[in-house]
């Protein structure tokens, strides 16, 4: 293999490859599907219920709401206002708080406080705004009960969901770079004939894998990486994780590389695509279902792939704690190349042909 | 064909019998059809999505769980707990589960309880002599369990509950007048009632039906234009009007076919079924619209699929907007597809009308000329300069 011409190939693919709309959606998927996670699905699974405090007499009650955790407070000008809001459903439940009301409160005069509920909030929902209420009304009436209580997980302390789908945007990154980018660049050399103009050259079809695996798989790894620090998870030991997003560059470059070399045209591709992707992201879903059986997420491959990096860069794991699954995602790279390499035999006769 | 039959087919001429406009637009739209039922990627992708969106919508729960399932320890403290939260015994909103043992209580909560018991998301463990601590203003210590997944708002409702169980049991009163008539329900009350998420995701799910129609028929313009077999049709009788009328019943055909489809198999027609349909009519329309605007721009496959998906994304926007509560932010009501899947919901979920929906219907129907008459302008543009 000469190297000097797989780097021509790479250095190609690099100059011709701002015009493809597919680099450009590699590159953009890691902050598109990190704003996504973070901003919409996060919320999505995990929305607190919502109060709307009308406070026409600055009460230390208001104060109190705001800093509270567990509850999205929101401060609205009139009752008129907050009415409309509750009815339409962008509040779960409001109150108006009348000037003198905690004067009145503290002198134990009980005033009315009328509490506006959504007719399509969440049963469970109203009855936490309305205890959460009464804790903060007993907090400025100064007459706390003389109870501590203590917070126990039995089961440990669980991830919150926007980590939880961190594997998902990791593999979203990898495959963007690593899957789409290398096996659209093949199969397009293929499709408009510029394969066997390469292979006419003293270029050989190992030349020409090497070039566009190596293409994708380092586009792979610096997306995975900025995914990786967009959410917060590039921590941990910095030689573990860099050798296990390495891994999974390859495997994803590999796959690319085997999607390129099964598919004539792009449409074959696509369609390849859109059946496999399945098998190639469901190791993601045990991230976020956690309860679910681990041992069915080792019969994927792209489960040896995202789990040494989720261990490293999320969890803390050093080299040694992962050494083994590494190990395992590397036999099942070199068992991709041995693959991918006999089925090129396939491409490369007609292509000489 | 023969040197002979060939000098006899120019001695007679072109054919001379007459052919209506509409004949022409149906042969176009009947050869686009086959065309279509011949292309394998789409032939096996459209049932395969079809299924899938089905299988989506029935995989997803057909209730909404509202209730917050508790243990508690000691069971006496269980009707003080309920009072403490305000919760009645038939309310949906509580479910309280007595426990002997505390360690079972735990055990449970983390998931290690007795097979086929129900489990609670959190345990609250009240220590006997709570009561008359409380009523000495003696200081006492509860334990709350929870399990990882917990929202922060429940561990926090709960170790509230427990204070208010020590008060209510000091006779404190609540510090507010909160009778019933304090507590009003503005809108439709739907406690117990709620609709799924299943349902108000239906819309979404028969608009991804549409936005995949619409990246089908860019395909099929996008090949007219790269294989330049639009030149060979204009050479015929038909007009390039003919030619862009054809592409948009093909399109609209083909993507209101699949999206009824859809819609019927997930039981969405309901009393407001005729806006349903009006709307998916004008939704096909619209996403024709764009197959023809996305198939003039895309120079090949991946340039369509690209065009496509910044459409789909964009106009996917204000379906998503539909899982959350309340109302959508103003930047989504301006986009599109708001009104038309704001139609669709009101028809489909709260069995809306004509008179209650016809601000969307008229929003929907407007963007649906604009666009339309745009990929018209454009892709008529691009058969004219071919």
């Amino acid at each position: 293999m000469n190297v000097s011409r797989v780097l021509a190939l790479v250095r190609k693919d690099l100059s011709l490859g701002p015009r493809s709309p597919l680099l450009m959606y590699a590159v953009a998927m890691p902050v598109i599907i990190t704003l996504l996670l973070q901003g919409v699905f996060g919320n999505l699974f995990a929305n607190p219920p919502r109060l709307g405090i009308v406070d026409l007499g600055s009460s230390e009650l208001t104060a109190a709401a705001l800093e509270q955790g567990g509850v999205r407070v929101s401060l609205v000008t009139d009752a008129d206002e907050l009415q409309r809001r509750v009815a339409a459903h962008d509040l779960d439940a409001g109150l108006v708080l009348t000037p003198g009301f905690d004067a009145a409160l503290r002198a134990g005069e009980r005033p009315p406080l009328t509490f506006y509920v959504a007719g399509e909030s969440l049963a469970s929902d109203r009855v936490i705004l309305a205890v959460t209420t009464i804790d903060l009304l007993r907090g400025v009436e100064g007459r706390r009960a003389l109870v501590d209580v203590e917070v126990v997980a039995p089961g440990g302390e669980g991830v919150p969901l926007e980590l939880r789908l961190v594997p998902f945007a990791v593999l979203l990154a990898l495959f963007a770079a690593g899957v789409f980018v290398t096996s659209f660049s093949f199969t397009e050399e293929r499709e408009k004939r510029t394969l066997d103009a390469l292979l006419a050259s003293p270029m050989t079809m190992n030349e020409v894998l090497w070039a566009k695996g190596l293409f994708g798989g380092v586009l792979a790894a610096a997306m995975a990486t900025v995914t990786l620090a967009l959410n917060g998870a590039l921590v941990g030991q910095a030689v573990g994780l860099l050798l296990a997003l390495g891994v999974g560059a390859v495997m994803a470059a590999l796959f690319g590389l085997l999607y390129g070399v099964l598919s004539p045209d792009t449409k074959v591709l696509f369609a390849l695509f859109k059946s496999l992707n399945l098998v190639v992201f469901a190791p993601a879903l045990f991230y976020v279902f956690t309860d679910w059986p681990r041992w069915i997420a080792y019969l994927f491959p792209t489960y040896w792939l995202i789990d040494p990096i989720v261990e490293i860069g999320q969890r803390g794991a050093t080299l040694g704690d992962v050494w083994w699954q590494l190990a395992i995602g590397a036999a099942i790279c070199a068992a991709m190349v041995v693959l991918v390499g006999r089925l090129a035999q396939r491409v490369r006769a007609p292509a000489a042909a | 064909m023969s040197t002979r039959r060939t000098r006899e087919f120019f001695a007679r001429g072109a054919p001379t019998r007459a052919v209506s406009r509409a004949g022409i637009v149906w042969a176009i739209v009947a050869k686009d059809l086959v065309t279509f039922s011949r292309d394998k990627l789409w032939m096996v992708l459209t049932p395969v999505a079809l299924v899938f969106i089905v299988g989506v919508f029935y995989l997803m729960p057909p209730r909404v769980d509202e209730t917050l399932v508790v243990g508690v320890h000691p069971p006496a403290m269980a009707a003080a707990l309920r009072l403490a939260m305000g919760v009645g015994d038939d309310e949906v909103a509580l479910t309280v589960l007595p426990f002997e043992d505390e360690a079972a209580m735990a055990a449970a909560v983390a998931g290690d309880g007795p097979e086929g018991e129900a489990r609670p998301m959190i345990g609250v463990s009240l220590p006997l002599d709570l009561l008359l601590r409380a009523r000495l203003g003696q200081p006492a210590t509860a334990r709350v369990y929870v399990d990882a997944s917990v929202p922060p708002e429940v561990r926090g409702a709960m170790t509230t509950a427990v204070r208010e169980v020590a008060a209510t049991a000091a006779g404190a009163p609540l510090p507010v007048a909160w009778d019933a008539d304090e507590f009003v329900v503005l809108g439709t009350d739907r406690a117990g009632e709620q609709i799924p998420l299943r349902e108000r995701m239906r819309p979404m799910l028969a608009f991804m039906v549409l936005l995949t129609e619409s990246l089908a028929l860019a395909g099929l313009v996008a090949i007219e234009v790269s294989q330049r077999t639009a030149t060979a049709l204009l050479a015929t009788p038909a007009r390039t009007v003919d030619v862009l009328l054809a592409k948009g019943i093909v399109g609209t055909l083909l993507a209101f076919s699949q999206a009824l489809l859809v819609l019927l198999v997930t039981r969405a027609f309901g009393p407001g079924w005729g806006v349903l349909l009006l709307a998916t009519l004008l939704g096909a329309m619209l996403m024709a619209a764009i197959g023809m605007l996305t198939g003039a721009a895309g120079k090949d496959f991946l340039g369509t699929l690209f065009y496509g998906m910044v459409f789909l994304l964009v106009l996917m926007v204000p379906a998503i907007a539909q899982i959350f509560p309340g109302t959508a932010a103003l930047w989504i009501r301006v986009l599109p597809s708001y009104g038309l899947i704001e139609a669709m919901t009101g028809s489909s979920v709260y069995g809306l009308g004509f008179r209650e929906l016809s601000g969307h219907l008229v929003a929907a129907a407007a963007w649906t000329a604009a666009i339309f008459g745009l990929g018209w302008w454009v892709l008529g543009r691009k058969l004219v300069r071919l």
